[in-house]
């Protein structure tokens, strides 16, 4: 009865984001996550084979069979469940091994677990920066790192998404702060650019300030032994906190981290809201988290494969004519500028077997819409040409190939 | 510029270690249970886990995980929405609504996220949230997100609750935000109170009920089925990481059109990783064990009424109550902070983990130890554990 009030109001912002066509519609996989995926959408239809080019699992360990032999020891060696939090019952040996190996293989002094990289961000600001400190955040950082902040009491700036000459005005009106934290994502989720970490450090050691970088879609694979956007932009030892996932290439399961200098950990060990109230990450994933981390110790292969399937399909989609901003990463867009033709391509694409997801408003900028491909480790050859093959052919139907910006626009707004 | 921060810091972490509120983590080097190995190599009963059915390690758990883990992978390297959502999600969501009898359900990561994504998303500047002052810390963090108007009432307190609501008519939603059961007393909510005050003044009620999903109530449905209100409570958050497997997880149930609306604009929901396949897997066993074992529970309740009733035999000050938290209370010494750590640590030399607790988790003058009973429990272990307390008790004067 108390609802009753309650339900029309909901319903009718249901009915808003409806009319919007930002319904939000879930696909049901029936298998695990790989290259090749059984899908059922929508809800009750047929399933059916797809190849899979929107998910995170850049060198393929989501489901690869030494990983699951490392997660079944690791459910028979340590158990399922801690049931309780860190300082309570909630530590394990593989606990901190864990936050060791991550420690060497990100070359930094210390490292926090987080139940995930969200929670991470969620902590970090609250428990490191007080009222007379300065966040100065790149306008396009994750949006946990946006709750972050707005957790905190510090100060807050803003410059233009990776632009060094606007950071720095912002870093002297900082200047009467305490500390300053400058606060980028090492790759951006949207475009797959790489921040200028070389710049920024710089900018940093000339301004008096802190470095924090999540590093989400680059630990594994960005860089030469895929240490991180710090290994790539040659700035290892200069970022003063890294926050990660092991949701991601690290397997893909759960589970996050923060990363650099001692005290900031130890303070993070501390006061970190979410890592004081919130479970430990289970053993199955620590233990898992254990085995990846010797994979990537061993061989630069699966990011060596990754970076050789990035570079052939940003090339030949290129060719092809698709408009595609320069980059290296995996995360790979395809400008289309107009939300429906975004969401229509990619629906044509699932027909064809290709399972992609268009992004518009509010996701990305107004007028910025397009489709997101991201290439993993696990992509064969054949894989990549039939996801070429069948852009190729929904391009043409839809008569972008070969147009810019300027001509998508004409043809279908923005 | 670390460089600056750098012993700024250390001195805060000093000040942390002199006023005894630092942290040590304890390593444990076997699975959860009534038993357990710590370092540097020590047999200790765990009288402070969540494990209050005894399932974090529970042979046919362990089993359900391998399973899961052999027929959906180990991860999906992905959020919900893009390609995070396996057949199994939308059954456990489905499972979940079928066991508290609500009308639909939505996975997060942890219950943390869940509080963390629920405010912001259904309350806008125009309403208001009212919420117990004792509320878990992800309640505050999630009211702290959100633009509705806050107004806080003396913990269980109805008639301060009452105020509120008048306080709060104009406002367009109006939500009263309280945990089922407070974690640091056992204390448990006057749901029905709140209910009938919710319908006098059409408040939505929200219940975070992580410590009593699948063990209080009759059919372990929670403080709404223990206080007989199934129905009448509009969004329950509750968690997979204490009595029902305790390894991740989390999820809000409640009203369709509340979670439908989570689904598409929650944070935590939107931007972090899909619960992974090995959890979820599980916890789809968990549930049917839920309703096959009764005999957890009742050995739970046995366990609990018999600890109860012994420790306050001995003639230690334990809060009155019936829940699984059994808080020692100390506050009627001077020095209560200090005891409840020594007393902590002179208990683990007896082979009993407990934890102490005290400013600023409890308030002040109010330390004490949290003792949580569990049906991994068994006769033995409760016995050691209570010649243990009567004897480091009488050694510090607790008890005559």
């Amino acid at each position: 009865m108390a609802y009753g009030k309650a339900r029309d109001y909901y319903q009718g912002e249901l009915a808003k984001i409806r009319q919007a066509g930002l319904y939000k519609e879930e696909r049901y996989i029936c298998a695990p996550q790989a290259a090749e995926i059984t899908v059922e959408y929508p809800r009750g239809a047929p399933q059916r084979k797809v190849l899979n080019f929107c998910a995170n699992n850049y060198l393929g360990l989501s489901s690869h069979p030494q990983i699951l032999e490392a997660a079944r020891k690791g459910l028979e060696e340590r158990g399922y469940g801690m049931s309780s939090v860190r300082f309570i019952c909630g530590t394990q040996d593989i606990h901190r091994q864990l936050e060791e190996k991550l420690t060497k293989f990100l070359g930094t002094e210390d490292t926090i677990l987080f139940a995930s990289c969200l929670d991470a961000n969620a902590a970090i600001f609250e428990a490191l920066l007080g009222r007379e400190d300065a966040v100065i955040a790149d306008k396009l950082v994750h949006a946990s790192i946006v709750d972050g902040i707005r957790l905190c009491s510090a100060q807050q700036f803003v410059y233009k998404h990776a632009n060094m000459q606007h950071l720095e005005e912002k870093l002297q009106e900082a200047q009467v702060c305490r500390f300053r934290m400058i606060v980028t994502d090492g790759v951006f989720s949207m475009d797959g650019d790489i921040a200028p970490l070389d710049k920024i450090c710089a900018l940093a050691d000339k301004y008096d300030a802190m470095v924090m970088v999540d590093d989400s879609h680059a630990t594994g694979f960005v860089g030469k032994t895929g240490r991180g956007t710090h290994e790539h932009c040659g700035v290892m030892g200069r970022i003063d906190l890294i926050t990660t996932t092991l949701g991601k290439a690290l397997g893909g399961a759960s589970g996050g981290c923060a990363s650099g200098r001692k005290e900031l950990i130890e303070m993070l060990r501390q006061r970190g809201r979410p890592y004081l109230f919130s479970n430990t990450v289970p053993p199955v994933i620590v233990a898992a988290g254990l085995k990846v981390l010797d994979l990537l110790s061993e061989t630069t292969e699966r990011r060596d494969r990754l970076e050789r399937n990035t570079l052939y399909f940003r090339r030949r989609m290129t060719e092809s004519g698709f408009d595609i901003p320069e980059g290296v990463h995996p995360i790979v867009p395809i400008m289309l500028y107009n939300a429906k033709l975004a969401q229509d391509m990619a629906r044509d694409l699932y027909e064809e077997g290709i399972y992609v997801v268009g992004f518009s408003y509010p996701v990305v900028p107004q007028g910025q819409a397009r489709i997101r491909v991201q290439i993993s480790a696990v992509h064969e050859q054949e894989h990549l040409d039939r996801a070429i093959a069948a852009f190729v052919k929904v391009g043409a139907k839809y008569n972008i190939l070969g147009k810019g910006k300027r001509e998508i626009i004409d043809m279908y707004g923005m | 510029m670390y460089e600056q921060l750098r012993p700024i810091l250390q001195k805060r972490l000093s000040e942390v270690k002199e006023a005894g509120l630092y942290k040590e983590e304890r390593v444990i080097v076997t699975p959860q249970g009534a038993k357990i190995r710590v370092r540097p190599d020590k047999e200790v009963l765990n009288f402070c886990a969540n494990n209050y059915l005894g399932l974090s390690s529970h042979p046919k758990v362990i089993e359900a995980a391998h399973r899961a883990l052999s027929e959906r992978g180990y991860g999906l390297s992905s959020v919900r929405f893009i390609c995070g959502t396996q057949d199994i999600h939308r059954e456990l969501e489905e499972r979940i609504s079928q066991f508290l009898g609500t009308e639909d359900t939505i996975l997060y990561s942890s219950c943390f996220d869940a509080n963390g994504g629920l405010f912001e998303t259904i309350l806008g500047p125009e309403d208001a949230v009212i919420s117990d002052e004792l509320n878990h810390a992800s309640i505050i963090d999630g009211i702290r997100l959100c633009k509705a108007e806050r107004y806080r009432y003396r913990h269980n307190d109805m008639k301060a609750l009452e105020e509120a609501l008048v306080a709060a008519g104009k406002a367009r939603v109006k939500l009263i935000a309280t945990d089922g059961v407070f974690s640091m007393d056992g204390a448990i909510a006057n749901l029905p109170a709140i209910c009938d005050l919710a319908e006098r003044y059409h408040a939505v009620v929200m219940v975070d009920d992580s410590h009593a999903t699948g063990f209080l109530g009759a059919h372990g449905r929670g403080t709404p089925e223990y206080h007989g209100v199934e129905g009448r409570v509009d969004v329950i958050t509750s968690t997979l990481g204490k009595a029902l497997g305790g390894a991740s997880g989390g999820f809000t149930s409640g009203r369709k059109e509340i979670i439908d609306c989570l689904r598409q604009h929650s944070r935590p929901y939107l931007f972090s990783n899909t619960l992974s396949p090995v959890v979820v897997g599980t916890s789809l066993a968990v549930l049917d064990l839920l309703s096959e074992v009764e005999e957890l529970r009742t050995k739970l309740w046995r366990n609990t009424a018999y600890f109860r009733a012994e420790i306050a035999r001995l003639g230690f000050d334990v809060k009155p109550g019936e829940h699984p938290i059994v808080p020692i209370m100390l506050g009627r010494f001077s020095n209560d902070a200090q005891l409840a750590q020594v007393m902590a640590r002179d208990l683990l030399e007896e082979g009993i983990y407990v934890v102490g607790f005290s400013y600023p988790v409890v308030p002040k003058g109010q330390a004490r130890i949290r003792v949580q009973i569990s049906a991994a429990h068994e006769q033995e272990h409760l016995d050691r554990a209570l010649s243990a307390f009567a004897k480091v008790g009488r050694k510090h004067g607790v008890i005559p």
